[in-house]
């Protein structure tokens, strides 16, 4: 899962970057709001994290842009204030949800998944795929009831294509999700990775799309 | 101390009883004077009368000075008999009760007494007359058996005899007691009645503040709206205007600390809130390395909350007002010599140039320890925007006229655009946020305390280039010497 992190506090956002990354999300760090939306302008995020105050661009700025544009990547908005219209203003500004500084990291992993959930549009917090369980909270995976032992690379991988199951998902963009832009992706770790998520939970569920990417398809339950 | 109304009425009725009691004590002596004379007039005239009465007798030879015989009785008793139905009518025509008191004595020279009134004493009535060697008239005050006589002496001397008219004292000095009894009654009974109208006129004149205390008690402390008690009187206007002028400076002054205070509870939640992810990421850290790095971000977190508090309370203590300054006639330089050498660790650790130039030391009335964290704020600021391997001069020097004292901090970093020169004072604005852990209150203290010492404060860039130029300029004292 890869999340932009907008927040200009250097304390708070390197926090917030290991953080996040403990919790398997892969985090992209900016600092002020122009870079952060010029950064959403060019490329993909599964999730984005916005301080509101923000020095260059005011975050509800670079949000109403981001909606303006047409992009319905899940937004949670990070804020000090919290009156009523600070809230209303964020929401109404496209935000999926806020939290109010100081928040614990535990509240702020679970509304993440919970704004993934409802943007994938499955009410289940669970990722299901015929014998296939991924649970995005606790991190496990079982196939016919039995755990499945994964890497955190590999647990994103999998996480990501049953999210987008039934869409190819191009190489860079799984690359972007795996490493964001601290990552030097060597060039067949990827293929490793299929590799691996192939032999442990069976060979025909991931398919290569020659020069494309891989793809997951859609159950016919 | 008393009430308005309670003084008012005490100094009113004082007045008006003071004013009442010398009028009345006018009156009385005007009014007793003129029944003397009054009642000395009918004295004198009744003298007249009788001695016109006599006179006749005595031409006729009833009563004539030598014709004290036997022979003459019958006719002396006539006429005594006339005087006395005279007498006797005349009370009851007039019926006078102050008439009654009126005695007469006719003497012959010799002093033999012709004849007198029924209620009339022998003795005469002012024997003094008699001292003397030709008889003269005139009035007397005599004392006979115990009452206070006035007395008429009418000496006729073509016929040589004496008419004494008397009359008692307590018949005027009745007259005039009555007379004064009625001027002072109305007085005393109109004198509460006064007194009742007074405290209801001042109850009434008063009704204006009334009102505008009871608005003003109706109040909770934070409401802050002009009273308005409608029309009011001059008198009260003022009162009304400044009420309403201090309510109005009141309100934009909570207004301000209500604003700071909300800020300065958010601007704490960041910190807080990197403290409380550095923690957790601590907690869940799966090596020692990460969870290392963790703690040292939250203790570094704990530093800039600490630094935050610092600058809050800073400024909360040079809000205007709360700590009028007191000022001593001092050195810039010694203040910029501590600072900068406290500060030169962090600037050499940045690989900064940091240098103190110019030679002039003159001399402003400030408070050392609040001119010290102007210093240090300006020069921190500088520290923490300059971008490693820049430079920053802190200069001291007066203008040519010598009216002004410049304190100027000139750094390499990146500037302040023209737009923002103003909102950087604001407290919490923060011009550049990314990657330099400031609070954004430097420059908000250091605004408050140049105000504090009537400095102005201004931004430029910097001339040698790109950069920023911070001048302090304070008033020269006019008269202060030197070690004042």
């Amino acid at each position: 899962m890869r999340v932009l992190l907008v927040e200009d506090d250097p304390i708070l956002g390197q926090g917030l970057k290991v953080g996040l990354g403990q919790a398997g999300y892969t985090v992209d760090w900016l600092e002020d709001g122009a870079s952060a939306d010029t950064a959403l302008q060019d490329e993909t995020f599964d999730l984005v994290v916005l301080d509101l105050g923000l020095p260059r661009m005011p975050g509800l700025d670079v949000l109403s842009q981001l909606r303006r544009r047409g992009n319905e990547v899940p937004v949670l908005i990070l804020t000090a204030r919290d009156a009523v219209g600070d809230r209303v203003a964020g929401l109404d500004a496209g935000a999926d949800d806020y939290l109010v500084k100081p928040f614990d990291l535990d509240e702020l992993t679970a509304r993440l998944r919970a704004l993934q959930r409802r943007h994938a549009g499955r009410p289940d917090p669970l990722l299901e795929h015929g014998e296939i369980v991924l649970d995005p909270a606790a991190r496990r995976v079982t196939l016919r009831g039995e755990p499945v032992n994964l890497s955190q690379s590999e647990f994103s991988l999998l996480q990501v294509l049953l999210e987008n199951a039934g869409r190819v998902l191009p190489r860079t963009r799984l690359e972007e999700t795996l490493y964001g832009w601290d990552g030097e992706a060597e060039s067949n770790s990827l293929e490793v990775f299929i590799h691996h998520l192939r032999k442990k939970l069976g060979a025909d569920l991931i398919r290569t799309v020659r020069g494309v990417g891989y793809v997951i398809e859609r159950p016919t339950s | 101390m008393r009430s308005i109304r309670q003084r008012l009425l005490i100094t009113l009725l004082s007045i008006i009883a003071l004013v009442g009691i010398v009028t009345l004590a006018r009156s009385y002596l005007d009014a007793r004077h003129e029944v003397q004379e009054l009642f000395d007039a009918q004295l004198a005239q009744s003298a007249r009368v009788l001695q016109s009465l006599v006179f006749h007798e005595i031409a006729e030879g009833d009563l004539g000075p030598e014709s004290e015989d036997d022979l003459e009785r019958p006719r002396r008793r006539q006429l005594r008999k006339r005087l006395e139905r005279e007498e006797s009518r005349l009370d009851e025509h007039h019926g006078h009760g102050y008439e009654l008191k009126v005695a007469f004595q006719v003497w012959r020279a010799d002093g033999q007494l012709l004849m007198h009134s029924i209620s009339t004493p022998e003795q005469p009535l002012a024997p003094e007359v008699f001292d003397r060697t030709n008889y003269r008239g005139g009035f007397a005050d005599a004392t006979i058996g115990g009452d206070h006589w006035r007395v008429f002496s009418l000496w006729d001397a073509d016929h040589r005899f004496l008419i004494q008219v008397g009359e008692r004292h307590d018949v005027r000095d009745e007259l005039t007691t009555k007379i004064s009894r009625r001027l002072v009654t109305p007085s005393v009974i109109s004198l509460p009645i006064l007194g009742l109208l007074i405290w209801f006129g001042i109850g009434g004149g008063l009704a204006p503040l009334r009102k505008v205390a009871a608005e003003v008690t109706r109040r909770a402390p934070t409401y802050l709206e002009p009273v308005d008690v409608g029309p009011v009187p001059r008198e009260v206007r003022p009162l009304v205007d400044n009420l309403n002028d201090l309510f109005a400076r009141l309100a934009s002054a909570f207004e301000r600390e209500r604003r700071f205070t909300a800020d300065a509870a958010h601007e704490l939640r960041t910190p807080l809130s990197a403290l409380k992810t550095q923690a957790q990421v601590a907690l869940r850290a799966s090596n020692d390395a990460e969870r290392r790095a963790a703690l040292e971000q939250l203790l570094a977190g704990v530093d800039r909350a600490s630094h935050l508090i610092d600058q809050l309370l800073t400024l909360a203590r040079l809000e205007p007002g709360t700590h009028p300054i007191q000022r001593q006639s001092l050195q810039l330089r010694p203040i910029a010599i501590d600072v900068l050498s406290e500060l030169g660790g962090k600037a050499v650790a940045k690989d900064l140039n940091l240098e103190l130039t110019g030679e002039a030391d003159p001399t402003i009335a400030g408070e050392p320890v609040s001119l010290s964290m102007l210093v240090r704020n300006l020069v921190d600021n500088a520290i923490r925007y300059t971008p490693k391997g820049g430079s920053i001069a802190v200069a001291i020097d007066e203008d040519e006229e010598g009216g002004t004292v410049h304190l100027t901090v000139t750094d390499t970093g990146p500037g302040i655009e023209p737009a923002l020169r103003e909102r950087v004072f604001d407290p919490f604005y923060r011009g550049l946020g990314s990657g330099t852990p400031g609070c954004g209150l430097g420059l908000a203290i250091v605004r408050q305390i140049a105000e504090l010492h009537d400095a102005r404060v201004e931004l430029d860039d910097n001339p040698a280039g790109s950069g920023l130029r911070v001048r302090v300029s304070f008033p020269r004292p006019q008269r202060a010497a030197s070690g004042e």
